[in-house]
């Protein structure tokens, strides 16, 4: 399901003086399959290729199924591929975050891959919370998420990137990202977005990243008319960054521009937070790991 | 040379659809396009854009992002099912299209001008416009696909068309707020105009696989907006 090496990735390529695309890297697999089975949510399908992992399944909160996906170690250079895989059968509830921020590293030429196929049965819930994909200056990473939905699957995920690395002060100044995350219900799409970002013109966009490093999107379904106002009052406005949250029939949008990814995590948690017991059913408990 | 009767109502009929498409583009139009700012009353509110020179960033962005990268093309999408007359085409391209929508006051915005233009087009008779109302009721760049088509308006002077409305709209909306002088928004226009026929051009090249510009920006004002204390657009 990896995107070809698109023409746009190519334009970037030739713009930035790179070559041509040649087969390299890891090539990982992981395809995990969640089933309801004995008053629990149980990962009963387990399969791996190459350097993704999970860790063993815990249940600090009954019966949701929570696991730490752990992606390769060091992080993702150019000609990696890696490509996972989440179902939730009927009735199942998993949660999954990564114990890390996943590093993409500068590439000479080769582009890497991460492509990640979620879905979501009938009366199934997933929370899907991986942490950070941090953007090395020259990287060429090109990222895809496709989260599909049966008629009444709920789902809580997030998409965080850093473009360059805020902490020591290096800017996305060449390489490139192509990011698209589309959630859909019954074949039937919900949310379509793509950001394509080469090089340092495109950073200071007025309508796109305004300069900003981190953009963070948050989707919650299905979320009833009168949360909107809950969420929106869990995260009031601060200066240094940018919170905006939409509800579109179903669907709540909650975007971040800002700097910190520590920060993007705080705020956007905070929304779900405020979400949970009436989305989900649960209280309003985070991921230990991210404490740590 | 004298032309031929062929050539001259082949001229004819390109001047008649230059006239049908100056009348879709119309901001006179009665879809109600001048209610809709798409963010920017709140991005001058916030101080984003406080003159000719925002202003112009803002629609420059936009031109070569979502407009070049996404609108364009789906609109060629579209005119190329309306042209087909594939009306499963079009719903499953309306249904992207207002997917990609960032916020539910710019999906309200595609479906509420959608269907003013639907009913218009099946008052004027337009082919089709009845028989595929629900479908363009929904997204009104479905109805401008089919009103352009059947109009026969080739597809390159219809989406520099559309692009040219969309920007006249924008400028016509941030002159009321910033406040802008007349003369300063005719000058936006003349200066951001320019650059529209290359990024059609690009933008009917593009792949499949190479359509979709988000702008996250955008979608946070546009989202900010729904709360801003005054108001005077619906987007």
């Amino acid at each position: 399901m990896t995107s070809p090496p698109g023409s746009r990735g190519s334009l970037c390529l030739d713009a930035v003086g790179l070559g041509s695309n040649n087969e390299s890297g890891w090539l990982a697999k992981l395809q995990l399959g969640f089933v309801r089975s004995g008053g629990r949510t149980v990962l009963a399908e387990r399969r791996r290729e190459g350097p993704l992992a999970v860790q063993r399944p815990f249940y600090p909160e009954g019966d949701v199924c929570h696991v730490y996906l752990l992606h390769p170690p060091g992080g993702v250079v150019g000609g990696d591929r890696l490509n996972v895989e989440v179902s939730a059968g009927e009735g199942a509830s998993a949660l999954m975050t990564t114990p890390g921020a996943t590093k993409f590293y500068r590439s000479a030429a080769n582009p890497s891959y991460q492509t990640q196929d979620l879905s979501v049965a009938d009366k199934a819930s997933l929370e899907w919370f991986p942490q950070e994909s941090i953007l090395f200056p020259g990287a060429l990473t090109h990222l895809r998420t496709r989260v599909n939905l049966a008629a009444s699957a709920r789902f809580a995920g997030w998409e965080i990137l850093c473009l360059g690395r805020p902490v020591v002060g290096e800017i996305f100044s060449e390489g490139y990202l192509d990011q698209r995350f589309s959630l859909h219900r019954d074949g039937q799409p919900l949310a379509l977005e793509r950001l394509h970002i080469c090089g340092a013109k495109h950073l200071s966009r007025a309508t796109q990243l305004r300069g900003y490093c981190v953009s963070a999107t948050m989707l919650v379904t299905p979320v009833a008319p009168g949360l909107l106002n809950v969420a929106r009052a869990a995260v009031p406005a601060q200066q240094d960054h940018l919170i905006g949250i939409t509800l579109i029939d179903e669907l709540l949008i909650a975007r971040y521009l800002g700097n910190g990814t520590e920060q993007a995590k705080a705020r956007l948690s905070a929304v779900w937070s405020a979400l949970r017991p009436a989305v989900f059913g649960r209280t309003a408990g985070l991921p230990r790991i991210w404490a740590t | 040379m004298a032309a031929t009767p062929m050539d001259t109502t082949t001229t004819i009929d390109a001047q008649r659809a230059r006239m049908r498409l100056l009348q879709l583009v119309s901001p006179s139009l009665p879809v109600g396009a001048f209610a809709y700012s798409q963010g920017i009353e709140w991005a001058v509110e916030a101080g984003w854009i406080s003159g000719a020179g925002d202003l112009e960033d803002w629609l420059q962005g936009l031109l070569e992002s979502s407009i070049g990268q996404w609108e364009v093309p789906m609109l060629a999408r579209m005119y190329n099912a309306c042209e087909r007359g594939d009306g499963s085409a079009l719903v499953k391209l309306s249904q992207r299209l207002l997917a990609s929508r960032e916020s539910r006051e710019l999906r309200q915005e595609e479906i509420q001008r959608g269907r003013a233009l639907a009913t218009l087009l099946a008052d004027l008779g337009v082919e089709r416009a009845q028989q595929w109302r629900d479908i363009l009721s929904s997204s009104q760049m479905a109805g401008f696909a089919l009103a352009t088509s059947r109009w026969r308006i080739p597809l390159a002077e219809a989406a520099e068309g559309y692009v040219w409305a969309w920007l006249e709209n924008l400028v016509l909306a941030a002159v009321k707020i910033i406040p802008l002088g007349q003369t300063a928004g005719q000058r936006v226009l003349l200066h951001l105009s320019e650059g529209i026929p290359e990024a059609v051009c690009t933008a009917l090249a593009l792949a499949d696989d190479d359509i979709g510009a988000s702008s996250p920006a955008l979608a946070i004002a546009s989202s900010l907006h729904e709360t801003q204390y005054t108001r005077l657009f619906r987007s």
